[in-house]
């Protein structure tokens, strides 16, 4: 499909609330799982503990390869992001939601200066060293993918780094 | 998100999923889940107001203690700019 048609579609549903919760409905429980575990124990009390996040919009460095925005099944790789990254380095790839937001202001789905903020005055323990960006919007082999092998490594990341707490956020 | 906090949550790290779709938790829930009634693209609020992206940030943040059932999910009053958002 083409892109423009994707962008237009995306700038309607942006907008028009009710049209999500839909698509929603329709589209789930038709694909490949990942069982539902149990929780996790809190790790650290926040003022103490270390804060990664992953995002689904469509996040990476200027200078890191575009998500695939031709492949309708959408592109289920994603891209490490520094935890002192300039948020000037950043851009958005996804043509699936009205980006014109954040492309102004990150942490409108990506609050790492806000984090920051919060670290400064010993609400959290620290930013972690390394988050990491995909995007939604998977469907077919790209969200197989994403069931077998991607989420595993990108939790083996936050395993690494001994991240305390992982904010994961939409587009 | 759901799917990546699911794979996380299971390697013993505590999680907290941000949505702004009911219906996308319902159906795919997450270990722990936050609900926030804002366009995509504007999660956390809107662009250069910090007070907001601070309030809502915190707020997600609360629910690692807030939820104690794996699918769980807390939903947040805010409701955009018919709010004053003060710093705590």
């Amino acid at each position: 499909m083409a892109r423009w048609w994707n962008r237009f579609q995306s700038g309607v549903y942006t907008r028009v609330h009710w049209i999500n919760e839909l698509y929603a409905r329709a589209t789930s429980g038709r694909s490949a799982e990942i069982p539902l575990p149990p929780l996790a124990s809190p790790r650290q009390p926040l003022s103490r503990a270390r804060v990664g996040m992953v995002t689904a919009a469509g996040l990476h460095l200027a200078d890191q390869p575009a998500f695939d925005m031709d492949d309708p099944e959408g592109d289920a790789s994603y891209r490490v992001i520094p935890g002192d990254v300039d948020v000037a380095a950043l851009t958005i790839t996804h043509d699936y939601y009205d980006h014109r937001a954040p492309d102004r202001d990150v942490n409108c789905v990506y609050p790492i200066e806000r984090l920051r903020e919060l670290v400064q005055v010993g609400e959290l323990g620290a930013v972690a060293p390394r988050h990491v960006g995909m995007m939604g919007h998977l469907y077919g082999e790209q969200r197989t993918r994403l069931v077998r092998e991607v989420a595993d490594e990108v939790a083996g990341i936050f395993e690494r780094d001994q991240v305390d707490l992982v904010l994961a956020t939409p587009g | 998100m759901g799917l990546v906090a699911r794979a996380v949550e299971a390697r013993g790290i505590p999680t907290v999923t941000v949505s702004v779709v009911r219906n996308m938790i319902e159906a795919l829930p997450a270990p722990r889940n936050v609900l926030i009634t804002f366009r995509l693209g504007q999660v956390f609020g809107e662009p250069g107001h910090a007070a907001q992206q601070r309030t809502v940030l915190r707020a997600s943040l609360a629910a690692l203690e807030e939820i104690t059932e794996s699918g769980g999910m807390v939903e947040l009053p805010y409701r955009w700019k018919r709010e004053v958002y003060e710093d705590g």
